[in-house]
C-alpha cells in the first residue's frame, strides 16, 4: 500500500502525538507511525508529575521556566487529564540548610510561583508525611495521566483529518540522493509493507530516536537513562512531595489516580529497551523513599516498572553521569546539521513541555514547508480529552451506579471496574487479542490484585469474539507481564497477593507449569 | 485429657484439630481468619512427581515429607478420607497412582484423592465430553476449558448454560451459583432447559457450582435427569469444591467437640506463665481483648506467605509470625522470586524447619520450644505448587504433629 503525507512523524509518545496536533491544527496533512501501541513507551512509563518547574529550578533554569510555562498552559488545553493536587518541597533535618534560599530565589528568577508555609498546615494535610520537618513550600505541582493525555491526542489528531497507525515495525527510509523521502514500513498485524512518501520526516521515536536516526545513517547526541519508579496501591499523600534539596533518587512522590508513585532513579543504559525491573534497584528506592514516607512498609506497594529517557548529550556531556545532563529538549535539522534534506529529530524534554517542544518543532518543519496558520496548541482544548474521561474510576462508579450491572455490563476488573461491555468495545474500536492492549487501553488488570482475576475472564471473551486469539487468549502472556512489575515488590502484602496469583494460575486454573527448573 | 491449642483453621489446623479431639483432647483452635480452603481445588495432591505414596522416598532433603514415614501418610490419608465420608463428602482414590483431572485451563493435573464430582473415572474412553459455563458466570470459561484438549479427548464447546435462577441486580459469584443450586427444589425445569443444547453430548464438564450443603443431592439429580455423568471443574475463586471441603472439617471439629475461636490472633506465649523451652499458655488478641489459652501443647498450623505464617520485609529478612521463630530461607541479599511467573520461586521453600517430631528450630538448631509442633504450610522445603504436594503436606504432618503432641 502506498500513501503520502506532508509531515510523518516517527513515535506516538507525547512529542510525537504532539507534534501531529499542532500540525494538523496549522493545516498540514500528518501520519504517525509507532511500533508498539500507545503509552507502551516512556510517555506511558512516567512518574505522573506535571512539573511546576520548581524540581529543576537550581539546576536548569531554562527547563524550570518552561515548566512553569507549560503547567499554566496544560492546565488549560488538557484539563481531563489533569488532578490539580497542588505540590510540597520539604526541608528536612540535616538537609543542606543554604539550599531552600538559593532555591527559592532560583524559582523566583525562573518565574516559578512558590509560597512558604508552616510545616505544621501540611502536616494537618498530610500525616504521613514525616514529622519534624524543617520548612515547606507550596508549589503549583499536579498529576498528568499520560495515558488519557496519548488517547486523547490520538483522537484528536484523527478527529483533524491526521492518522495515527499503531504496530508499524521494521523502519527502512526511503531516499532520493541525500534526502530522505519517506519510508518502508511492516504493519505487524497484517505482515504488508506500507509505503509513505512525505515531505518531512520528524524522528520523534524518544529512545529509540538513535535507532531511527542510524536507518538514515545518522548518529544522535543522545544519552539513555532507566528511571525505576514505584506504586503505591492507594494514596499515601494526596498531594505531590518533594525533597527540597538537589534532585536525586527516590525524592518524588506523585498521587494520581487510585495510586501514587514513589520515582525515580536515574541509572545510565545502552539500549532503549532495557526495561527489566531490578530488585537492588527497587529496594534502594524504597530506603530513599523512607525519608519522604517513614512508614512506607505499613503501605502495600502495587508495581514497579522502568521508563527510558531519551536525553540529549551536549558536546563533550558524558553519558555515564545522566543525572546531571540537561532536561531540555532539542531539535536537530539533519539537513542544516549532516546535509540530509527532509528529517529532523527531536531528542530529550519532559512530558509537561511536550507541547512546546511540539511548537517549536513545527515551527521548524514550517519554515521548511511553507507556513500556514500560527501554532494554536496553546489555545485549543483536546477534543478526546473532553470525550474520553475513561481512566478516572470514580466516573465509572458513577456510570455503574446508573444502571443495572447486569446483561453485558458485568465487571471483568474489579480493581478498576472495566465491565464486559468496555472490552466488547474496545475489541471492536481497535481488534487485538493481546490482553496487555486491552489494559493499556482500559486499565485491566492495573489494581491491587495485578490481573489475578480479571486476566482469566479477560481471556474468555477475547478467545469467544476473536477466532484468530490463541488457545489460552493470551492469558499467560500477559499474567508474566504482570509478574514483571510485581515480583521485586515481593515482601509484606504484595508476597502474599504474589503467592495467591501463583495458587490461582498454577493450581486452581491449571495453567501448565514447566516441568523441572533450578530449586 | 490433654490441653492442645492449634493456631490456623485451613486444611491442616483443622485436621490436627479433629484427629486430636478424636484421640481424646482438648482442643482449643484459633483462627484470626477464615483459612485457605476458599482457594482448594477440594483434590488432595500429594505429590505429583511420581506415585503418591512414594513422597516420603522420593521427596528431597529437606521437604517436609522426610520428617514423615510412608506409613504416616498413609494412615493420614486414610483417617481424611473416613472422616470426609461420615461427612458425606466421600473421596475417589486409585491405588498407587494419581488421578489426572481437568482444569478451568484445558489441562489435566494430577492429585491422589477427588471429591467424586471431579473424577473423569466414570466417564468411558470414547464418549463425547462437552463443556460448558454458565450465562453471565465470569469465573469459568468453556473454551478455555477446552483448549488443553484434556489430554487430546475431543471436547466440544457448549454455549454457556442459563443459571438456576433468573440473573439479579449483581453479577454472579460461585458461592451465588452454589446456593441457587442448593435452594431450587425443581432441577428437574433446569436439566430440562440444559437439554436441548447438550443433545449429542455423552458427559458434560462445567464449572464446580453444583451446590454447597446439598451438592451430593444436587449432582446426582441433575446427572438423573440429564442422563449423562457431570464432571466438576474447578473454577476462580470462591472455589466451591474448597468450601464444601472447609463446611465438611468444620463439621467433623465441631462433632469432635472442638473449641473454635474465631477472630483470634495468636501472638505468642505468656511471661510468667511459660517456663524455659515450654509453651504453656497461647496469647491472642480475640474481639473480647487479650486472652489467655492455656496449652500443654501448641500446634503451629499457620500457612505459609499468602496465610501470614511468616513474613518478609523489604530487606528479605522475615520471622513467623506467632512466636517469632527463624525462618529458613535463602534471601540473604538475593532475589526470592524468579523472573518468570511460571518458573519455580525460591520463596516457596521458606518457613520453619523442625526437627523429627515436627518440632521448629531455633537460631542454635534445637527445638525453640519442647512443646510446639508445626504442621502444613508453614514449613520449609517444598514447592507446592509444582510438586502437588500440598494437601499430602497438611495432612500428613498434621497427622506427624498430633502424635508427637500427644505423646
Amino acid at each position: 500500500m502506498k500513501l503520502s503525507t506532508e509531515i510523518l512523524v516517527i513515535g506516538a509518545g507525547a512529542t510525537g502525538l504532539g507534534i501531529a496536533w499542532d500540525a494538523c491544527l496549522r493545516g498540514y496533512k500528518v501520519i504517525v507511525l509507532e511500533q508498539g501501541d500507545l503509552a507502551e513507551g516512556t510517555s506511558g512509563r512516567y512518574h505522573g508529575l506535571l512539573h511546576s518547574g520548581a524540581r529543576y529550578a537550581v539546576s536548569d533554569p531554562a527547563s524550570a521556566a518552561d515548566c512553569a510555562a507549560e503547567n499554566a498552559i496544560l492546565r488549560q488545553v488538557v484539563s481531563p487529564c489533569i488532578e490539580d493536587t497542588g505540590g510540597v518541597f520539604l526541608v528536612l533535618p540535616g538537609d543542606p540548610p543554604e539550599y531552600p534560599d538559593r532555591w527559592q530565589r532560583a524559582c523566583q528568577s525562573a518565574s516559578v510561583p512558590v509560597e512558604e508555609i508552616p510545616p505544621s498546615r501540611i502536616l494537618q494535610r498530610e500525616p504521613a508525611l514525616p514529622h519534624g520537618m524543617e520548612r515547606a513550600f507550596h508549589v503549583k505541582d499536579a498529576a498528568l495521566d499520560s495515558f488519557q493525555l496519548l488517547h486523547s491526542l490520538a483522537r484528536s489528531i484523527e478527529e483533524a483529518g491526521g492518522q495515527v497507525r499503531l504496530r508499524h515495525a521494521g523502519l527502512r527510509f526511503l531516499r532520493h540522493r541525500s534526502r530522505v523521502t519517506g519510508v518502508e514500513v511492516q504493519d505487524r498485524r497484517t505482515g504488508r509493507t506500507l509505503r509513505i512518501e512525505s515531505e518531512l520526516i520528524v524522528n520523534a521515536a524518544g529512545p529509540w530516536a538513535g535507532r531511527v536516526a542510524s536507518r538514515a545513517g545518522l548518529r544522535l547526541p543522545l544519552a539513555l537513562s532507566r528511571g525505576t519508579m514505584i506504586a503505591f496501591a492507594g494514596r499515601p499523600v494526596q498531594t505531590v512531595v518533594n525533597r527540597c534539596t538537589f534532585p536525586g533518587d527516590g525524592d518524588i512522590v506523585v498521587p494520581i489516580g487510585t495510586v501514587a508513585v514513589l520515582g525515580t532513579t536515574d541509572e545510565p543504559v545502552s539500549a532503549p529497551d532495557h526495561t527489566q525491573i531490578e530488585t537492588d534497584e527497587v529496594q534502594a528506592l524504597v530506603r530513599l523513599g523512607r525519608v519522604l514516607l517513614p512508614d512506607i512498609d505499613q503501605h502495600r506497594l502495587l508495581r514497579a516498572w522502568v521508563g527510558i529517557r531519551p536525553l540529549y548529550r551536549p558536546p563533550g556531556g558524558r553519558s555515564s553521569q545522566t543525572r546531571s545532563l540537561p532536561r531540555a529538549h532539542y531539535i536537530l535539522d539533519h539537513d542544516a546539521l549532516h546535509g540530509v534534506p527532509g528529517l529532523i529529530s527531536v531528542l530529550g524534554g519532559k512530558l509537561t513541555t511536550y507541547r512546546r517542544m511540539a511548537e517549536q518543532t513545527v515551527d521548524v518543519a514550517a519554515s521548511q514547508l511553507g507556513a500556514r496558520r500560527p501554532c494554536q496548541t496553546s489555545s485549543t482544548s483536546l477534543r478526546g480529552a473532553r470525550h474520553h474521561p475513561y481512566h478516572r474510576l470514580p466516573d465509572r462508579l458513577a456510570r455503574l451506579d446508573r444502571g443495572p450491572a447486569k446483561g453485558p455490563h458485568e465487571i471483568v476488573c474489579e480493581c478498576e471496574l472495566v465491565t464486559r461491555h468496555d472490552i466488547h468495545d474496545a475489541l471492536e474500536r481497535a481488534p487485538t487479542t493481546d490482553l496487555d492492549d486491552l489494559r493499556r487501553g482500559l486499565r485491566l488488570g492495573m489494581g491491587p490484585c495485578q490481573a489475578a482475576f480479571c486476566a482469566y475472564r479477560a481471556a474468555d471473551i477475547v478467545r469467544k469474539s476473536m477466532p484468530q486469539a490463541p488457545a489460552d487468549g493470551g492469558l499467560i502472556p500477559f499474567l508474566e507481564e504482570r509478574w514483571r512489575g510485581i515480583r521485586a515488590l515481593a515482601w509484606g502484602p504484595m508476597l502474599r497477593q504474589v503467592e495467591l496469583n501463583q495458587r490461582i494460575t498454577f493450581e486452581l486454573l491449571g495453567a501448565a507449569a514447566p516441568k523441572t527448573g533450578p530449586s | 485429657m490433654k490441653q492442645l491449642v492449634v493456631v490456623g483453621a485451613g486444611l491442616a489446623g483443622l485436621y490436627a484439630s479433629c484427629l486430636a479431639a478424636r484421640r481424646g483432647s482438648d482442643v482449643t483452635l484459633l483462627t484470626s481468619g477464615r483459612g485457605g480452603l476458599g482457594l482448594s481445588s477440594g483434590r488432595i495432591e500429594v505429590w505429583s512427581r511420581g506415585p503418591p505414596d512414594r513422597a516420603p522416598s522420593e521427596a528431597p532433603r529437606g521437604h517436609p515429607y522426610r520428617r514423615v514415614s510412608a506409613s504416616d501418610l498413609r494412615a493420614a490419608v486414610d483417617e481424611f478420607r473416613d472422616m470426609m465420608t461420615e461427612q458425606g463428602l466421600p473421596y475417589e482414590q486409585r491405588p498407587g497412582a494419581n488421578l489426572l483431572l481437568p482444569t478451568a485451563l484445558g489441562a489435566l493435573r494430577a492429585a491422589a484423592l477427588t471429591p467424586g464430582s471431579q473424577s473423569l473415572s466414570r466417564i468411558p474412553p470414547e464418549a463425547q465430553l462437552g463443556v460448558a459455563g454458565v450465562e453471565g458466570f465470569r469465573d469459568f470459561s468453556a473454551p478455555l476449558a477446552a483448549a488443553g484438549k484434556l489430554g487430546r479427548r475431543p471436547v466440544r464447546v457448549i454455549p454457556d448454560l442459563p443459571p438456576p435462577s433468573p440473573p439479579g441486580h449483581r453479577d454472579l459469584y460461585s458461592t451465588d451459583l452454589a446456593t441457587q443450586f442448593d435452594s431450587r427444589e425443581d432441577l428437574e425445569e433446569v436439566a430440562q432447559r440444559w437439554s436441548v443444547a447438550l443433545r449429542g453430548v455423552e458427559a458434560l464438564l462445567m464449572p464446580a457450582v453444583l451446590g454447597w450443603r446439598h451438592h451430593a443431592k444436587v449432582h446426582h439429580t441433575l446427572e438423573q435427569h440429564l442422563g449423562i455423568p457431570i464432571v466438576e471443574i474447578p473454577t476462580l475463586p470462591p472455589s466451591v469444591p474448597g468450601l464444601r471441603l472447609e463446611r465438611a472439617l468444620h463439621l467433623a471439629a465441631f462433632a469432635a467437640g472442638v473449641d473454635y475461636v474465631e477472630g483470634s490472633r495468636a501472638v505468642g506465649r505468656v511471661a510468667g506463665r511459660s517456663r524455659g523451652r515450654r509453651a504453656d499458655a497461647v496469647a491472642a488478641f480475640t474481639p473480647g481483648g487479650m486472652r489467655v489459652y492455656p496449652a500443654q501443647a501448641v500446634i503451629l498450623a499457620t500457612g505459609g506467605a499468602l496465610h501470614g505464617g511468616w513474613r518478609l520485609n523489604s530487606e528479605g529478612e522475615g520471622r513467623e509470625s506467632v512466636f517469632g521463630l527463624p525462618l529458613a530461607h535463602q534471601a540473604d541479599g538475593g532475589e526470592w522470586t524468579a523472573p518468570q511467573m511460571a518458573s519455580p520461586q525460591p520463596y516457596s521453600y521458606f518457613g520453619l524447619r523442625v526437627d523429627r517430631d515436627l518440632r521448629p528450630l531455633a537460631a542454635d538448631g534445637t527445638p525453640a520450644f519442647e512443646n510446639v509442633f508445626a504442621a502444613g504450610g508453614i514449613l520449609a522445603g517444598a514447592d507446592r505448587t509444582r510438586d502437588g504436594s500440598r494437601q499430602g503436606i497438611d495432612l500428613a504432618t498434621a497427622y506427624r504433629a498430633v502424635r508427637a503432641a500427644l505423646e
